[in-house]
């Protein structure tokens, strides 16, 4: 379905010209003149005059944020998506990717049709089948793998903002606790893990900065503005033009770099030695938050006696950052206290020792006085709402994403219905009980701890989120069964058995959004227009599937209207109300530590902030963190690092034809110096070879003084091997296949990325 | 008589490009059109470096090259700001020639160029690419409102940056974006002083008025058009390039489908 858009060539106004002389003339006669379309010049009415613009309230699915919209659309044509301004995400803004909703939809590349396959698998062909069809057969694969093996031996990956029903309700219903989201182990479990550590409470999907009255931003790594998260950029845009001060440390000069009172470009890999000389500087110049260290934390003595042989300038020869920086940097978090922090920051598996650096920065907060207080960071609530009433799952397990409440964790791991817990390695291979999406990938090589022989993905790129997709491809190979559930065919559908064509966030129902934030919010998501083609819901599809495998008992609802009419029946709303409210219930949050009456907020052990960790101890770990150096590239390798463009979100949106326009490749950001050096000129193409001889490219120089000489940058999400995706395929290098290992962090199971090395191949 | 005016503050501007994004779907901008183009200015060596955004679009000249130099009127100023009305546009590209900072292009044989969202802010609306701004770069206001927001915003910014100024509130008649500047226009790749062609002075203070006279008007365009003309042609073989592939581009669109 193609976009009508203002084209005007001088044939076409002729002829408009001609025919709107004509519609007028019998405009009296006529049910529908041309008039509305074309005006009294002959040139096509902007969209938003051409008829009854109808209004239906979402929330955006263009990247993980989801923050409200309303989708605007005439003659079941979308035409347009705003921020919604009830929303306490988008406050009525919204960013490029948002922007391009409506080009999503009507992206011509599209999955159309369920699909059965019929070559080889990898081979992408496939037959269009009915959805009888495909829903029959994979419910018999799925029957014969939970009867021979179990049915912990389907593992289900989800992302995307419908992975709720596969990853989540089908996975639980079903048993298998095999259900993994890269929004944990790929990106927070580090963040999320250090913070039940040392708070008792995790960060949450929404980070609970308290923008509004914070006075020094601390990033690290964080790129803010190509990083386009909509309600950060707004906050941090206010409280900069409030004169907040702003630290950045990133061995790139990004464009929030661009705006900060400080750039320390830091050597990579040594972040927590800086964090670590902070915390000295803090505790030698005693320039912490006395009263509130001394009423919410614990273990200030020993920290202080960890801490003291790691001073600015030891921190200096190992950051390459000036010792007077460090102290200068420190001071002014000192000055600013308790309107001061680390933001948490969101992808944070970077080298393996992840937790523990995170632990450094909540270590940080905490003698600011951050946590709970005004300009600091504030206690996120989740708002009051019941699950649609069903039966007990078969398994009770988080799938992990960066949302997981306080309390959900358990010491034990949660068995699936023939005893087996989840294969990933969890309180085994690492501490904590947090999902490991990448560890799920051995055991369907290997068969160990147990097989895993099927795998349904729900919009997870496979092979261009998980590193060392050359393993995750011989583990494709491997599998019985494999269904992917997509919107567009990405690069890994070509090996599914079964494919599901999904309908867009536009054009379907889903789950509610429920928001743990300041103040704790619900957001609903209605379908703009019919789904387009034979695409589907997950909702639908999952129900099906549930119908066919003798789970009636958790599908007692038919549409997605009842189910979430009966969930908001639970606080006493409905659809219809929730549009009355602009499509957003906004509850009371209890963001300070006022709002305790003086219990305590922090939900640890101790009932305070734990410096030192007692649990880390025990467990053999150290229980504050140290410093360990990384492994440094060899000799005319760069170490590999990647990040955000605002207009793309992961590998999801490089085939988006808006936003492909604006961005279509990505480009290798390398140091001009050292460009000249290798004789690459700036725009030059080259390909990149890491250490253990896996290519990607062409991938386009960006020769620039904004990065450090030893490492180069990319944005993530490129280079997809995909050839269903006229756009995005074989565009600019993909980091993730230049991702053949990764460090496992063994506190959190989070896979440290940047431990690549790349070199610069100018010919191949 | 009441002017509007955008403003645009570069010190807010993160580079997101939803101000473009949202101009390109809310103006249906076919394929290759941008009337909003960012990118960034790099000054400085490692590691001591500055940057800002370059936001370029059209400045809404009060005394705008392109309405004075538009033989048929397509272009014309309303409410401070410089319409388009594509239906009058001849193609002569002389507008593409004479706008100081290159901002109109031919697209399938027109001008065009950002026109303030005309229709939306008729319609009470604001323009798209304000509306979603989310550093809040962006306003759209009376031009007075706008220019005092704009000294408010550059004076609260003078501690982080000594440099900073207020661009457009006389330049060329007074621009219809105001900006703030971080630093000297030059050093963010604008004119410190940016000027008309002296030949498009004459044709509008002088023979424009007078051209109720036939002869007056077919001299004075015949000179105007062979000043212009020999710039031109090697933009206009460009041009051509790109309406051509912006017509392969259409050939889906429903418009252009019931050509053939």
């Amino acid at each position: 379905m193609a976009r009508t858009k203002l084209q005007i060539s001088r044939r076409n106004f002729l002829k408009s010209s001609l025919l709107s002389a004509a519609a007028l003339s019998i405009s009296s006669c006529s049910a529908q003149p041309l008039a509305t379309v074309l005006n009294q010049n002959g040139l096509r009415l902007p969209w938003f005059r051409t008829g009854e613009i109808k209004t239906t309230y979402n929330y955006c699915d263009m990247c993980p944020w989801r923050c409200g919209i309303v989708v605007k659309s005439v003659d079941g044509q979308i035409y347009k998506v705003d921020g919604n301004p009830a929303d306490p995400k988008s406050r009525g803004m919204l960013c490029a990717r948002g922007q391009a909703g409506p080009s999503f939809v009507y992206d011509p590349d599209r999955l159309r049709a369920p699909m059965i396959r019929t070559g080889a698998r990898g081979e992408g062909k496939f037959k269009e089948v009915t959805w009888a069809e495909a829903l029959d057969y994979t419910a018999e694969k799925l029957k014969i793998t939970g009867q021979a093996f179990g049915p912990e031996a389907v593992a289900v990956f989800g992302h995307t903002s419908g992975d709720f029903w596969f990853t989540d309700y089908f996975a639980q219903a079903w048993g298998t606790p095999n259900a993994a989201k890269p929004s944990s182990s790929l990106c927070t479990s580090p963040r999320e893990e250090a913070a039940k550590l040392t708070y008792g409470l995790p960060i949450g999907g929404h980070e609970p900065v308290d923008w509004d009255a914070i006075n020094c931003i601390v990033l690290i790594g964080s790129h803010i503005g190509e990083d386009a998260r909509n309600t950060v950029m707004q906050d941090f845009a206010n409280a900069w033009a409030r004169g907040a001060k702003v630290i950045v440390v990133d061995p790139r000069f990004s464009n929030v770099a661009a705006k900060a009172d400080y750039w320390l470009p830091i050597k990579p890999g040594t972040d927590t030695a800086l964090l670590l000389a902070w915390l000295n500087v803090l505790i030698n110049e005693e320039r912490y938050d006395k009263a509130y260290v001394a009423d919410w934390t614990t273990g200030l003595e020993a920290l202080a006696a960890h801490v003291a042989p790691f001073t600015p300038e030891w921190a200096a020869e190992i950051t390459d950052l000036p010792a007077e920086s460090i102290r200068a940097t420190a001071r002014l978090m000192a000055d600013n206290l308790p309107q001061a922090a680390i933001i948490p920051g969101r992808h944070v598996t970077w080298y393996g020792n992840d937790t523990q650096r995170m632990r450094a920065i909540y270590m940080i907060n905490a003698l600011l006085g951050a946590y709970g207080r005004e300009g600091g960071i504030y206690f996120s609530k989740s708002p009051y709402i019941e699950a649609y009433p069903h039966p007990p799952f078969a398994v009770t397990g988080s799938s992990g994403g960066c949302s997981a409440e306080p309390g959900q964790e358990s010491a034990e791991l949660p068995l699936g219905p023939t005893g087996k817990a989840r294969a990933d390695g969890a309180r085994t291979n690492f501490l904590r009980g947090a999902t490991a999406m990448q560890e799920l990938i051995p055991p369907m090589i290997s068969d160990e701890p147990y097989p895993i022989k099927a795998l349904i993905v729900y919009g997870v790129n496979l092979l261009n989120s998980i590193p060392n997709p050359q393993r995750t491809i011989e583990a494709l190979k491997k599998l019985d069964f494999v269904l992917a559930v997509d919107v567009l065919p990405q690069e890994h559908v070509a090996w599914a058995d079964v494919v599901f064509p999904e309908a867009t966030a536009l054009e379907r129902y889903d789950e509610l959004w429920v928001v743990a934030h300041k103040t704790p919010y619900i957001a609903m998501r209605e379908p703009a227009i019919e789904p387009l083609y034979d695409t589907k819901p997950a909702w639908w599809m999952v129900r099906e599937l549930g119908l066919r495998l003798g789970m009636e008992p958790y599908f007692r609802w038919e549409t997605a209207e009842e189910y979430l009419d009966a969930r908001l029946l639970s606080i006493g709303s409905s659809l219809d109300k929730m549009r009355q409210t602009d499509g957003v219930i906004v509850q009371q949050g209890k963001p300070y530590f006022e709002d305790f009456a003086g219990e305590s907020p922090f939900p640890t052990a101790s009932g305070k902030i734990e410096l030192y960790s007692d649990e880390l101890a025990s467990a053999g770990f150290e229980p504050m963190p140290t410093y360990e150096p990384v492994a440094e590239p060899p000799a005319g390798y760069f170490r590999l690092l990647y990040g955000r463009h605002p207009v793309h979100t992961f590998a999801k949106t490089q085939n988006t034809p808006l936003l492909n326009e604006l961005y279509p490749e990505n480009e290798l950001w390398l140091n001009e110096d050292e460009a000249g050096r290798q004789g690459i000129t700036n725009g030059q193409y080259v390909w990149l070879e890491n250490q253990d001889g896996a290519r990607s490219g062409p991938i386009k120089v960006k020769a620039t003084q904004r990065i450090r000489s030893d490492a180069v940058y990319m944005v993530h999400g490129f280079g997809q091997n995909a050839p269903e995706l006229s756009r995005a395929n074989g565009q600019g290098a993909s980091d993730t296949k230049l991702q053949t290992t990764y460090a496992l962090d063994p506190i959190s199971g989070g896979a440290g990325m940047r431990v690549n090395f790349v070199r610069i191949v100018k010919e191949v | 008589m009441t002017t509007y005016a955008f403003l645009l503050d570069l010190g807010r501007c993160i580079g997101c490009q939803a101000c473009v994004a949202a101009c390109k779907t809310g103006n249906e901008l076919p394929p290759g059109v941008q009337y909003i183009h960012i990118s960034e200015q790099t000054r400085g060596v490692f590691p001591a470096l500055q940057s800002s955004i370059k936001n370029h679009r059209c400045y809404h000249c009060a005394d705008a090259a392109c309405v004075a130099v538009c033989p048929t009127g397509a272009l014309y100023k309303e409410d401070g700001l410089t319409r388009l009305d594509a239906s009058q546009c001849s193609g002569c590209a002389y507008c593409v020639d004479a706008c100081p900072f290159n901002v109109p292009q031919l697209v399938n044989g027109r001008s065009n160029k950002c026109d303030g969202c005309a229709e939306v802010v008729k319609a009470g609306g604001q323009p798209w690419c304000v509306k979603t701004c989310p550093s809040n770069a962006l306003m759209y206001g009376e031009r007075e409102t706008i220019i005092a927001e704009a000294h408010r915003r550059a004076e609260a910014l003078r501690v982080r940056y000594p440099n900073v100024q207020v661009y457009g509130e006389t330049q060329l008649g007074g621009l219809g974006v105001v900006m703030v500047l971080p630093d000297q226009p030059e050093q963010l790749d604008l004119p410190a002083n940016p000027q008309i062609p002296a030949v498009l002075n004459t044709w509008q203070n002088v023979v424009q008025p007078a051209s109720v006279g036939l002869l007056g008007f077919s001299l004075a365009f015949t000179g105007l058009a062979a000043i212009i003309a020999r710039r031109n042609h090697k933009q206009e073989v460009a041009h051509l390039h790109v309406q051509n592939s912006a017509e392969e581009t259409a050939a889906v669109q429903p418009d252009h489908a019931n050509e053939t």
